[in-house]
């Protein structure tokens, strides 16, 4: 694991000592030549993990989440460069200083074994992501969007740390390698439900799931484009991540306490769908879609079946992708208009065709079109809630469908239709956009030859 | 004040507490806290203003009020116990006392009154040794007698204290204040574990002093006394508006700077002892500490305050004071989270 988390620190170096004119071609391309290597991870084997040392592992759940992670900082970087032009050279050094320290974290965190270290390591990821957000966002109201952000995890985290330091005392290790043999049933006490919503309050903020969510559309809307990107592809998914991997320590009690929360998720997709179908702001309808998917997410892990978790899996990785390229394109109109506001910037599909393609194939991805990944994982998680509940196939239809309603919403009011007089004079498509949704694009539909890989690790 | 006079002085104060530190006789406790209380005062008035006069009128009142009952307890251990001897063994009435009385001199809840007060008439380098050096002296003793304090007592005013500082600190603008609150908040954290793991009292004590010491000397370096000042570093020094908000983040206890260090082993220590609900709730009210931590970097580093033409050429003079042992103690106040499992050494 050394061999990625050693260049990713030296990255910011690497990046202070570089000439001017070349701090975005050096960061972009050795970022692009360590996702390489973390390919090598995916070659997993079938019923177990590639232990690298008592610290750091990967199995088939963190080895996609780590490729995913590793792939999007060169993406990311891609997508400042604009935004970032006019800022003097020591604050765009800072910029990608704090984006190569979170890249940094998460690759820790996906590959911690032990849960103090992941539980660290999460909390530390909120300082970047917190700088990113309130130094370089575009509005005041990013200043309220940090403060959110920040204490609605905290008060979700901190029970965590006083329930993983109770469980080391009782189980002796918090090893991840050891407690996945070592796990007892914990009977259904009082204080084992105070247990269980400690250890899981926190990946349920983080998800987030729908009560607890109003952190997500403020920091996603205030956040530049590197700063979105990030959060809604990766920082979401650790909350996902990490209640993949809490639930071995909680059994039998999730079958008892997951049915608040699956009501809440339940309920809540399809009021975050609803809710996109009357947004006039691109980046909002975006973020509350992430809501969506994500809560999709919480109910296949609450429901804990085997196609459950390879749906929840593949769904995670998905959205990542998708969520992502949608920013960018979000990002693209943005940058062209100055406003997110979606009706001042239609009607693309006459003066950028080729953009039109992006935003086609990513609404097409985002509404679940077969083949793709996206429609892997929903088709697991809503035929595993099927067999969980038979009347949850209403709720999940209605979402499917509300979900298509808002992708073809976004895509008809940004493309289709007459463009508006103030914007025949916009920069036509540059090559770092087309570049940049290219390399979105292409990992989503090759998974959908091999989609095993994203998987997991019940498959 | 007269170099010559100042050693005295200073010596003065740091023999006091060290005699306090190191004695076995009771009496020679109450004259090192006496000597520690008196020689202070002057320092505490150093500006000669009115302000700074009342401040440390409040300071001796207290701390002397605290100095006789300390001496009340002294007196009921030797009557009960024949012997002036510092030893665990104590009477628990005169333990009530003597804690109560070592409370009232570290400014735990509920008397913290003083605290905020007191820290904001003096000035900035006096305010650093009241909120640092002074803790020294009676978390000793209380570290010597924690087999015997009285838990209940111990607790209440220690979860007091945190909440305190918590909410106390919400309305301050005054770094001064915002600095006594946080002492008060921490004096509650290190409070809380004395009775099951005094060693940890002391690890987040040097911690809070080092992150302490920096915070004011980055305030002094600055020549700042409130957040509306603060808010131009960026035009003065643009780095230590960065340095300010890592360390902000670690008094407020973020992972992964060494702020978070004491609090991590202050909480496996409680959960240890089969305490659950407490160190959740300390964990929680410190986030309200966060909040006002994060409101100073908001003001200082993320955003950047409007300012007339003049004040932006300030970045380009070179600063004349002397900062002693600054970059040491910011590297200490923030990176030595990775050194948590040398405290085995402590043991």
């Amino acid at each position: 694991m050394l061999k990625i988390i050693i260049p990713t620190a030296m990255l910011m170096p690497m990046m202070w000592l570089s000439k001017p004119n070349m701090i975005w071609i050096n960061s972009t391309t050795y970022s692009l030549l360590i996702s390489l290597v973390s390919l090598s991870y995916l070659n997993q084997p079938g019923d177990n993990s590639l232990n690298s040392s008592l610290l750091f592992f990967s199995d088939s759940l963190s080895a996609p989440l780590l490729v995913l992670t590793t792939w999007l900082l060169p993406l990311m970087l891609m997508a400042s460069q604009s935004h970032l032009s006019k800022e003097i050279l020591a604050r765009k050094k800072l910029y990608i200083t704090m984006l190569i320290l979170l890249q940094l974290l998460l690759i820790m965190t996906f590959t911690a074994t032990e849960l103090i270290m992941f539980y660290i390591l999460f909390e530390a990821t909120l300082i970047p992501t917190l700088i990113i957000i309130t130094r370089w966002g575009n509005q005041t109201e990013r200043l309220n969007a940090g403060l959110y952000f920040l204490f609605y995890t905290l008060v979700g985290s901190l029970p965590l740390l006083v329930a993983l330091l109770y469980i080391q005392n009782t189980m002796g290790t918090l090893n991840f390698l050891i407690i996945q043999y070592w796990a007892k049933p914990i009977s259904t006490t009082w204080s084992n439900i105070f247990l269980w919503l400690a250890c899981m309050m926190a990946f349920m903020v983080k998800m987030p799931l729908y009560g607890l969510h109003l952190w997500l559309p403020k920091a996603h809307v205030e956040a530049p484009i590197a700063g979105s990107m990030v959060l809604a592809a990766v920082l979401l998914k650790l909350g996902g991540y990490g209640m993949m991997r809490i639930t071995i320590l909680l059994n039998p009690t999730t079958s008892q306490m997951a049915y608040p929360f699956m009501m809440l998720s339940l309920w809540g997709m399809i009021m975050t769908s609803s809710i996109c179908l009357r947004q006039t702001d691109l980046k909002s309808l975006i973020a509350y879609s992430s809501v969506s998917h994500m809560a999709l997410v919480i109910v296949a892990v609450l429901i804990q079946t085997p196609w459950s978790y390879m749906g929840a899996t593949a769904l995670m990785i998905a959205h990542g992708l998708t969520s992502s390229m949608l920013f960018c394109l979000a990002n693209s109109n943005y940058e062209r208009v100055h406003s997110r506001t979606m009706i001042l910037a239609r009607g693309l599909q006459t003066i950028l065709p080729l953009m039109a393609a992006w935003w086609l194939l990513a609404s097409l991805a985002n509404l679940a079109l077969p083949p793709t990944i996206n429609l892997v994982g929903e088709l697991f998680v809503v035929v595993a809630s099927f067999s969980w509940s038979n009347m949850t196939i209403i709720l999940m239809g209605t979402n499917i469908i509300i979900t298509a309603l808002y992708s073809l919403y976004m895509l008809i009011t940004t493309q289709r239709g007459k463009y508006t007089h103030h914007i025949k004079n916009i920069n036509p498509s540059f090559t770092r956009e087309n570049t940049l949704m290219t390399l979105h694009l292409l990992p989503l539909l090759l998974l959908s030859l091999n989609p095993k890989i994203v998987l997991g690790p019940i498959y | 004040m007269k170099p010559f006079i100042f050693i005295i002085i200073m010596t003065t104060v740091i023999s006091g507490t060290i005699i306090v530190m190191t004695t076995s006789h009771w009496l020679m406790v109450w004259v090192g806290f006496e000597m520690n209380l008196l020689a202070i005062i002057p320092i505490l008035m150093k500006k000669y203003n009115p302000r700074a006069m009342e401040a440390a009128t409040k300071y001796f009142l207290t701390q002397a009020t605290a100095s006789m009952i300390l001496m009340m307890g002294i007196i009921i251990n030797l009557l009960h116990s024949g012997q002036w001897t510092v030893s665990k063994d104590l009477n628990p009435m005169a333990s009530i006392m003597m804690t109560t009385a070592l409370a009232m001199k570290l400014g735990l809840a509920p008397f913290h009154f003083w605290v905020p007060e007191v820290t904001q008439g003096i000035s900035m380098s006096s305010g650093l040794i009241l909120l640092t050096w002074q803790k020294i002296a009676p978390l000793s003793i209380l570290y010597q007698i924690s087999s015997t304090i009285n838990p209940s007592l111990l607790l209440t005013m220690s979860i007091m204290s945190v909440m305190i500082g918590g909410w106390g600190g919400l309305n301050q603008t005054q770094l001064r204040k915002i600095m006594a609150y946080s002492s008060i908040a921490h004096m509650g954290w290190m409070t809380a574990i004395m009775m099951y793991n005094p060693t940890m009292m002391i690890l987040n004590l040097t911690i809070y002093i080092i992150m302490t010491l920096t915070t004011f000397m980055l305030f002094m370096y600055n020549s700042t006394t409130t957040t509306l000042s603060l808010s131009q570093t960026w035009n003065k020094t643009p780095l230590i508006t960065s340095l300010i908000l890592v360390l902000m983040m670690s008094l407020g206890g973020l992972p992964p700077l060494s702020g978070f260090t004491p609090k991590w082993m202050i909480i496996q220590e409680l959960t240890k002892n089969e305490m659950i609900m407490m160190p959740t709730l300390l964990a929680m009210t410190a986030l309200l500490n966060l909040y006002f931590y994060m409101r100073l970097t908001y003001s200082t580093a993320l955003t950047m305050f409007p300012s007339n033409n003049s004040m932006k050429m300030k970045w380009r003079f070179e600063c004349t004071k002397k900062m002693t042992f600054l970059p040491p103690l910011i590297v200490m106040s923030t990176m030595m989270l990775p050194l948590t499992p040398m405290l085995s050494i402590l043991d």
